[in-house]
Parts: C-alpha cells; sequence; structure tokens
C-alpha cells in the first residue's frame, strides 16, 4: 500500500505447487512486479502472511533468500563486468561453498550457452545474451523457486523463445518451481502449468490455461453462406453469436467436429457453404475478458518508465 | 560459516566487485587524479609564495597542503558515491544484491568499502605526484599504512553518507546538486588548504565539527609532523561518524528500492 492509501496488491490469496511454473498475468500496474517483490522480501505487505516452503517471509527474510533466486524486471548484471565475475560475485553474496563454486558457475555458464562469452564484459552481451546470464545468476544457489519478473521483455522473437525453452528445460530437468509474470499471452500458454490474472491488486482469475480459455467460451466457428437463409442451428451444438449478411458466427464446443456436421445441416436447408473457419480462444480473450477495466486505466508513468529503460538497455 | 563470517564475506565480495571493475576500466581513475594535481601543480604553486599560510613546523605551503588535498579529493569520492547507488538502483542491480541472503548492513558496509577502494587510489596518485615534485612527506611504512587506513574510513563514512542522502533523494540529478552543495563548504570550512587561526572566529568554530578537519590533522600528524598527541581524538572523530553513517546508510536504504 501506498503512503497515499492506494494499493497496489488488495487482498490477494494463491498458492503455487512444488514444481509447477505458476503465471502471474495482468495488465501494466495490476500489481505483478509488488506482489513479487513482497513474496522476495523486498517489499513489506502491510497484512498478511507469505510462505515460501513453509518458511514465513517476514519473519525469517534471510533464510527465504536463501532458498530462491530472482530475475527483477529490469536488468540486473552488472555490465563493466564479465559474465563469469558476476555469477562469481553472486555465488559469494548466496554463500555458495568455495569448493564447489567454480564448477557451477561453469555449469550454469555452460547450461545457457555462454561458456564462449564467460570473460567477455556483459556491456557487450546482446539482450538474449544479458537475460539468460541473469536466468544463470539466479541459479548459481541451486534455488528452489525461482522468480522471473517478465523475463521476455524487449527480446526479439528468436531469442525470447530461446529463454523460454531453457524455462521450460529448467522446470523439466530439475524440478525447479518457477513464478513468472509476463505480458506475453502465449508465452504464459506455452510455458505455464496454472495462472493467475492480476487486475487493479486483485486476483481477477486463476487455474490451468485449458480452464481459462474454456471458460471465456468455446470455439467459435465463421461460416460464410450465399443462397437460402438458414433459420436454426443443428440441436445441441451451440449458439448464434452474429449473423450478418451471409456470415454467421456460431459458439460451438468442440470446433473441429462441429465443422462436417454445420457443413451437412446448411447444405441440407439449401445454403451454399463457402467458407467455414475456426477460432479457438486463446489467452488474450482471457486476458481481455478479466483484464479489460484495467487496460483503460493507464499503467503508471514509473512503470512505463521503467519498462521502456528495460527495453532501451536491452536493446543497446 | 557463521553469522560473522558470512557478514564480511559479503561486505568484502562487494568492494570485490568494485576492484574488479576499476581493474576492466581504470580511465575515471586516471581522470580523477586530475583535480588533486591542479591543487597541488596551479594552486599550491600561486599561493606558496603567500607569506603567512604556511605555519609553524611545516616547511613549505606545499607540504602543508598535500594532505588537504589528499582528504579532499577522497572527499569528493565518497560524497558522490551516492550517484552509483541510484545507478545501480535505476539498473536493476541494487534489487538484485537486496535479494541475495547477504546481510543488508554487509551491503551498505561493502559499498562504502568499495569507496575506500577508490580513496586508495586516490591516495597512491598523489603520494606518487608529491614524490615528483619533491613534496617532503614522511614516507614511514606504518604512518603510510596509517594514512590508508584513515583515507578508507574517511571514504566509507562520507559514502554512507551519500547512500543515505540518495535514499531520501533517490535521484541522480539532486544527488549531483546537494554533492556540490556540501562539498565546497565542507572543504573551505576546514583546515585542508589554509590553517584554522587564519579562519575567523565563526568559521573556526565549524572547522572544529567539520569531519574534513580531523582526518586532515590525522593525515598531517602521520605524514609530516609526526606529533601524534591529536591522533586519537582525530581517530575517534572519524570512526565514531563512520559507525553513525553507516547505520544510517543501511536503515534508509531499503527506501531506495520500495
Amino acid at each position: 500500500m501506498y503512503p497515499d492509501g492506494n494499493r497496489a496488491v488488495d487482498d490477494i490469496s494463491f498458492s503455487v505447487h512444488e514444481g509447477e511454473i505458476f503465471g502471474l498475468l495482468g495488465p501494466n500496474g495490476a500489481g505483478k512486479t509488488t506482489t513479487i517483490k513482497m513474496i522476495t522480501t523486498l517489499a513489506r505487505p502491510t497484512a498478511g502472511s507469505v510462505r515460501v516452503f513453509g518458511v514465513d517471509v517476514q519473519r525469517s527474510p534471510q533464510e527465504t533468500r536463501g532458498m530462491f533466486g530472482f530475475v527483477p524486471q529490469a536488468i540486473s548484471v552488472d555490465g563493466d563486468l564479465t559474465g563469469y565475475e558476476n555469477l562469481l560475485i553472486f555465488a559469494k553474496l548466496f554463500f555458495v561453498d568455495r569448493t564447489e563454486r567454480k564448477q557451477r558457475i561453469l555449469d550454469a555458464l555452460e547450461y545457457f550457452g555462454l561458456a564462449d562469452k564467460a570473460n567477455v564484459l556483459v556491456k557487450r552481451y546482446s539482450g538474449g545474451m544479458m537475460r539468460r546470464l541473469e536466468i544463470a545468476q539466479a541459479l548459481v544457489n541451486r534455488p528452489r523457486i525461482l522468480f522471473l519478473d517478465e523475463p521476455s521483455i524487449g527480446l526479439d522473437p528468436y531469442s525470447k523463445r530461446q529463454v523460454t525453452e531453457q524455462v521450460k528445460e529448467l522446470n523439466r530437468e530439475f524440478g525447479t518451481t518457477i513464478l513468472i509474470t509476463t505480458h506475453d499471452m502465449a508465452e504464459a500458454d506455452t510455458l505455464c502449468d496454472r495462472l493467475a490474472i492480476m487486475n487493479t491488486g486483485k486476483i481477477a482469475v486463476a487455474g490451468a490455461p485449458a480452464d481459462l480459455k474454456r471458460s471465456v467460451g468455446g470455439d467459435v466457428l465463421t461460416v460464410r453462406t450465399s443462397g437460402g437463409t438458414v433459420v436454426g442451428l443443428p440441436p445441441g451444438l451451440g449458439s448464434v453469436v452474429s449473423s450478418d449478411q451471409g456470415e454467421t458466427k456460431i459458439l460451438v464446443e468442440d470446433g473441429e467436429k462441429a465443422i462436417p456436421r454445420l457443413t451437412e445441416y446448411f447444405e441440407r436447408a439449401g445454403a451454399v457453404v463457402e467458407s467455414v473457419s475456426l477460432s479457438r480462444p486463446t489467452l488474450d480473450d482471457v486476458f481481455m475478458k478479466y483484464a479489460k477495466i484495467g487496460l483503460q486505466q493507464e499503467g503508471t508513468f514509473r512503470e512505463a518508465r521503467s519498462a521502456r529503460r528495460t527495453i532501451a538497455r536491452h536493446a543497446r | 560459516m557463521n553469522n560473522g563470517q558470512r557478514f564480511a564475506s559479503s561486505a568484502l565480495t562487494i568492494a570485490e566487485m568494485e576492484a574488479r571493475k576499476i581493474r576492466h576500466d581504470s580511465t575515471e581513475l586516471w581522470m580523477r587524479g586530475v583535480q588533486p594535481a591542479l591543487w597541488l601543480l596551479i594552486f599550491g604553486e600561486v599561493f606558496s609564495t603567500v607569506r603567512g599560510l604556511v605555519p609553524t613546523g611545516y616547511s613549505s605551503y606545499l607540504q602543508y597542503l598535500a594532505p588537504g588535498v589528499l582528504a579532499q579529493s577522497v572527499l569528493f569520492i565518497a560524497i558522490f558515491y551516492g550517484i552509483t547507488i541510484v545507478w545501480e538502483r535505476d539498473v536493476g542491480l541494487l534489487t538484485k544484491l537486496l535479494s541475495t541472503p547477504s546481510p543488508r548492513l554487509s551491503v551498505v558496509v561493502g559499498k562504502a568499502l568499495a569507496a575506500g577502494v577508490r580513496g586508495v587510489f586516490q591516495g597512491i596518485m598523489i603520494f606518487a605526484l608529491a614524490l615528483i615534485i619533491g613534496v617532503q612527506l614522511r614516507f614511514d611504512p606504518l604512518d603510510v599504512a596509517g594514512v590508508f587506513v584513515v583515507v578508507v574510513l574517511f571514504a566509507m563514512c562520507f559514502a554512507s553518507f551519500s547512500m543515505t542522502l540518495a535514499s531520501l533523494l533517490k535521484t541522480r540529478d539532486r544527488m549531483m546538486g546537494i554533492g556540490q552543495a556540501i562539498t565546497i563548504p565542507l572543504f573551505f570550512a576546514s583546515n585542508a588548504i589554509y590553517p584554522v587561526s587564519l579562519m575567523p572566529s565563526w568559521l573556526q568554530t565549524i572547522s572544529a565539527v567539520n569531519p574534513l578537519s580531523y582526518v586532515v590533522n590525522a593525515m598531517r600528524a602521520m605524514l609530516i609532523t609526526g606529533d601524534y598527541s591529536g591522533l586519537p581524538l582525530d581517530i575517534f572523530a572519524l570512526l565514531v561518524s563512520t559507525l553513525f553513517f553507516v547505520a544510517c546508510a543501511s536503515v534508509m536504504l531499503k527506501r531506495l528500492i520500495e
């Protein structure tokens, strides 16, 4: 809560299961980053409690910090140091045992394909490499849970996919629990086992991506016909959403199976089916439904500024 | 590792970070050497012709001035150290540092030590310059080591003060402004470039509570006069203010990321 009584996060409750990838979605200013800050002990909640693997975050902040890895939204590697040094400093700050330190750093760099750039100053890295280095850095303490705050911000599609793949791999291979915030719905859909959409400081909806998509309605068939008027639909198929000059939009349960039935029905009624297209709900639709209010109110200037700055730095 | 070891290890790691950066790019360090060189070579040479500036016990004005210039150059580095912290906050580095299990106090001490590392390089440069232009200093190893201890403490003191200010002011522009506004009065209200005895009485009062004066006194005692009678008080004053500002900074620092 800000001093002016503005609540960035207001009465939210969710749990992340061990070993899953959990997505926190929402428009700018929804409170995602604040939520992460509270879990990572960087901000204090005014009320309520956060537990990480049973440890109360407020009561034992230091112990909590030892268990997680955190990649903040903004660049968090030092451009004036080499990739190796960045990892070395953090391994030391996480009290990684001296005997294990070097091997872990080399492993992490190897894993993220940065081994050949280990001794290059980070300011000469590309945006994608920097992001990968940041994730590598967050892994030197072998965290049980990894927090990624908008890891794909400002990355080109290729680097974005690379980061996404590696996050997924990490979860699969080592069972690391991952909490990720993102604006990219396609990314959230492929990556997350479960997700929550936040809006104006509250959780608007939570669940598995497939369930959420189903909740905004089934598949929509757009049928273009000519000649003959069609009245009604086969029983139990679905419902007409809109009908306009030979173009009918129909909401159905299972689009692929509905197509042959519908075509047959229309042709029997004397209409010529020119085309049928199927559109399935995406997480975008889920997002639009639950985040609408927040999009109208704009994100804060500060947040926009920090996001832009991140992009600018990544692009450099 | 126990808590004490952890604390020391974290603080040293953060100072190490700074040392490594200097090793990769030392341009700034050399640039920082220009100003004290000008003070000694130009200001010092011109004012050495002014009679009455050299107190008894000193052979030349340059000899009197050298410790003052050293202290001043360390002050300049330290007072602007908060800008580095604001910059690290802006790019996200600070958030990352504070999300490690290292205690916050060790982060502050480490950052302050990092300013000390830079201060030590200033010391080396000014000593080298003093040797070249033939300023008579007592290069007794113990005294020189003592001067470096004072340099590090002094840098830590004002770097912490600067970090405290940064936590309140939060932007680089404001830090630039306040840094300028603080250093010049501190410098002129001290015994760095002229003896306290030449000051009007009100300025003498200010000088008596000015940490810079104590630092300059300590350095002069070790480098020139060899009179250690005032040294315990000087070191004590410096230690107390350093501890005070380190404590302030570690309490305030979290405001910077909120």
